[in-house]
């Protein structure tokens, strides 16, 4: 696809925002998060014939060979819309990283069935401790000359239930690599986790010598597992950015049409002040995850940087948000049937995957020179 | 005197812009002659070349030294002027007093007060504030009466920098005490140098002296120096406030020994502030530096996310953030400076510049949190036009001011 200009991508987004406006309505998203799957299949079928779910995939492969900038405008969208679906463990993450692998065989085997949406990939690349960095890797791999097999606990594997393809990041003798196993192979070894985040799936699986297939280069594999990490984190940051906005927009409409003391609420200024600070924080998340996808996209020195200002700005304003939307609601807010506490959930969920805001501010630093 | 070529500014392709203005600057524009003061004091005959040649404000009409330019055209013009240094552009949108003279004035007042205004040929000064009306600056009290072809003022202002200089002040003044507060007061240009003007500065917690009290005794202004309608001066005085408040979030005084501003300060700088003191190794402390940085470069990226949406033609809600983003960056970094010393900071005087820093900035922090605005009113203000959130009620909004309480 040729690179997109900024009035495209605002048309992009706003496809993605009638579709999910229609099709992941609170309702729908309530209904959906209590099935099994945690996904609605027909619509994960639509996202894939408008080309979502094959976006970041090479156009060889059936994708559209977009980039970051327009992942993170759909990523707002899924995260106003609170969507529950493998988008982010297939399309986005697993979808990347074999982009980057450079193993041309496992692409032509994988990547056309993912851009069609027919087959859902995730990646098990950290183990119970929940980092997602080199160290974090709890899974090793044996080979006997010619076959592998894995042994060891991956956790926290998004729609690892759900997965037709499982890759695997785990260490060798060499470095660390990637690997795919057959979910055939792993039967009961998958087990789904509860979650806080009731919109969310993960998994944890146990390998006792799993036999596994190599993908890509022994001993070189964390370079493509952190190019498609940092997508997947532009990716999120913009989820969080655009949920924090439809939290903010719900809430300043209740405080608006709420009244007390024959007043709308929205006019006591021990309201009004929370929201607009409020706005500055939904402001500045949009404005990082944004930049960190144009660094992205650029390939500017900045990225790396940004990425993680993007990382732990946009986490704080999704927490800042939800957590002062249920406050600025009062009683009405700490009920069940109130959508408030989901996106809580969510925004609790998003400040964990991939590093969390101290991981993020000190890797900042660090790459400032500090 | 515009020399821009045809007359649909919209024709005007930008290359041509470009090109002329560069060329103009080669021709015209000489740093060293500057640096050395050719251009005379505060570099007068230099603004007043730039805005002799339609450079100064070039989205104002033609017939205003401007010419005609739409947001788009008029930022290569600023874009060329600040490549190669030169100042005097861009005054359409930072110059408060010609811009409010522009949109208000008649067209002999225009005439007479817009080229010096543009021109820096007359200082100017603020009489807003009084100690009755900080926040509440609609509950003004200093009064003007009519006298023949005169106004007659009396009453006291405060908060006012440049006034010992100033040739004119702009000035609000109550002239209706039977109507509600915002519907008596009127807007006035008001001249400086005459006895019933007395000047005192005001020791700020700075222990600097920016801003003054003006007393105003028997003070009397021509009749044409009216600007806007009769007991119509609390729009004018919108326009007026929109201009300093935007300019407040774009850049504001950091720490003492820094002469740039705040917000343009590099990222590095509070890195080597920790190294130096030995105490980058300290996660606390890692995790607050990273903050404050960050708190600078999202106000950096909302600005310019904000200045591109603006010229994509949408209103942006960000511009009004600004400010409020500012207030914080300033204190929170005060709040970093102070830590990183911890007993270093019970020091003053020069030979402690990292105390300085630091307790300059922890009290001058307050400067953007109160002047132009305070936090708590800006955030009136977010809520109220950006998100639509309804006004408090006002007890005093319908009232003849003359039976409004006050303090």
């Amino acid at each position: 696809m040729p690179e997109l200009d900024d009035s495209e991508r605002n048309e992009l987004q706003n496809t993605v925002a009638r579709l999910l406006a229609d099709r992941s309505s609170e309702s729908d998203v309530r209904k959906t998060m209590e099935t099994e799957t945690g996904f609605d299949p027909a619509l994960w079928q639509l996202l894939a014939e408008m080309g979502i779910v094959g976006l970041l995939i090479d156009e060889q492969f059936g994708g559209y060979g977009a980039g970051a900038m327009e992942i993170e405008r759909v990523m707002e969208e899924v995260g106003a819309a609170l969507l529950c679906s493998p988008l982010l463990a297939s399309a986005v993450l697993a979808a990347s990283v074999l982009g980057a692998s450079g193993d041309d065989d496992a692409q032509r085997r994988l990547l056309p069935d993912m851009a069609k949406g027919t087959s859902i990939a995730t990646i098990a690349l950290t183990g119970t401790e929940g980092s997602w960095t080199p160290e974090g890797v709890a899974v090793r791999a044996e080979s006997n000359g010619t076959d592998w097999t894995l042994s060891g606990t991956a956790s926290f594997v998004i729609h690892g239930q759900n997965a037709d393809v499982v890759l695997v990041v785990a260490n060798t003798e060499q470095g660390t690599a990637l690997f795919q196993v057959e979910p055939s192979e792993l039967g009961t070894a998958i087990r789904a986790l509860p979650t806080f985040d009731h919109t969310l799936r993960l998994a944890e699986i146990e390998f006792a010598a799993t036999k596994a297939q190599l993908i890509g280069e022994d001993g070189n594999g964390w370079p493509a597992v952190e190019q498609g990490l940092n997508l997947t984190r532009v990716a999120l940051a913009g989820e969080q950015a655009g949920g924090a906005r439809r939290v903010l927009d719900m809430t300043v409409e209740y405080a608006k049409n709420r009244v007390q003391f024959g007043r709308a609420i929205g006019s006591f200024q021990a309201i009004k002040h929370m929201a607009a600070d409020l706005l500055l924080e939904s402001e500045s998340a949009t404005s990082a995850a944004r930049h960190a996808a144009m660094s992205l996209a650029s390939t500017s020195d900045d990225a790396e940087p940004a990425i993680s200002l993007a990382g732990f700005a946009c986490a704080d304003a999704f927490s800042a948000v939800t957590a002062a939307s249920i406050q600025m609601h009062g009683g009405i807010g700490f009920t069940w049937e109130h959508p408030a506490h989901l996106y809580l959930r969510r925004a609790r969920a998003d400040a964990q995957l991939f590093g969390t805001p101290m991981f993020y501010r000190e890797r900042y630093i660090q790459q400032l020179g500090g | 005197m515009s020399e821009a070529s045809g007359d649909n500014p919209a024709s005007v392709s930008n290359d041509a812009i470009r090109d002329e203005v560069q060329s103009w600057l080669a021709d015209n524009w000489d740093p060293e002659a500057m640096k050395k003061g050719a251009f005379g004091p505060l570099g007068r005959d230099w603004t007043a070349k730039v805005v002799d040649a339609a450079w100064a404000a070039t989205r104002w009409p033609k017939q205003w030294y401007g010419r005609d330019y739409n947001d788009a055209q008029a930022r290569i013009v600023e874009t060329e002027f600040a490549r190669v240094g030169a100042p005097g552009t861009g005054q359409d949108r930072i110059n408060l007093w010609a811009n409010t003279v522009l949109t208000f004035g008649n067209e002999q007042f225009k005439k007479k007060y817009v080229p010096a205004l543009l021109k820096s040929e007359i200082n100017m000064c603020l009489l807003y504030s009084e100690p009755g009306a900080g926040s509440d600056l609609a509950g003004l009290r200093t009064r003007a009466e009519r006298d023949g072809d005169e106004w007659v003022v009396n009453g006291q202002k405060v908060w006012t920098s440049g006034a010992a200089t100033a040739d004119y002040g702009m000035l609000v003044a109550r002239t209706d005490w039977e109507s509600p507060k915002h519907g008596g007061i009127s807007f006035f240009f008001c001249p400086m140098k005459q006895p019933g003007v007395e000047v005192r500065p005001l020791r700020q917690i700075t222990n600097e002296s920016h801003f003054n009290e003006v007393f105003l005794t028997d003070v009397r202004i021509p009749a044409t120096n009216l600007l806007g309608p009769l007991n119509g001066g609390w729009r004018v005085l919108q326009t007026a406030l929109a201009y300093e408040r935007s300019m407040m979030g774009e850049g504001a005084r950091g720490p003492r020994s820094g002469a740039k501003g705040a917000s343009e300060k590099g990222e590095e700088e509070l890195i080597a502030l920790a190294r130096e003191a030995g105490r980058l190794s300290d996660p606390v402390l890692r995790q607050d530096i990273a903050r404050v940085i960050a708190y600078k470069k999202l106000n950096a990226l909302n600005t310019a996310r904000a200045k591109a949406e603006l010229e994509q033609g949408t209103s942006s809600p960000i511009m009004s953030l600004g400010k409020l983003a500012m207030s914080r960056i300033l204190h929170e970094e005060a709040k970093l400076r102070t830590n990183l010393l911890d007993a270093g900071s019970l020091l003053e005087s020069s030979d402690y510049p990292r105390a300085e820093d630091a307790n300059f900035l922890t009290l001058n922090a307050y400067f953007t949190s109160i002047g132009g605005g305070t936090d708590q009113i800006q955030r009136n203000i977010i809520g109220e036009r950006v998100l639509g959130l309804p006004k408090e009620p006002e007890v005093d909004r319908d009232v003849p001011f003359r039976s409004v309480r006050s303090s």
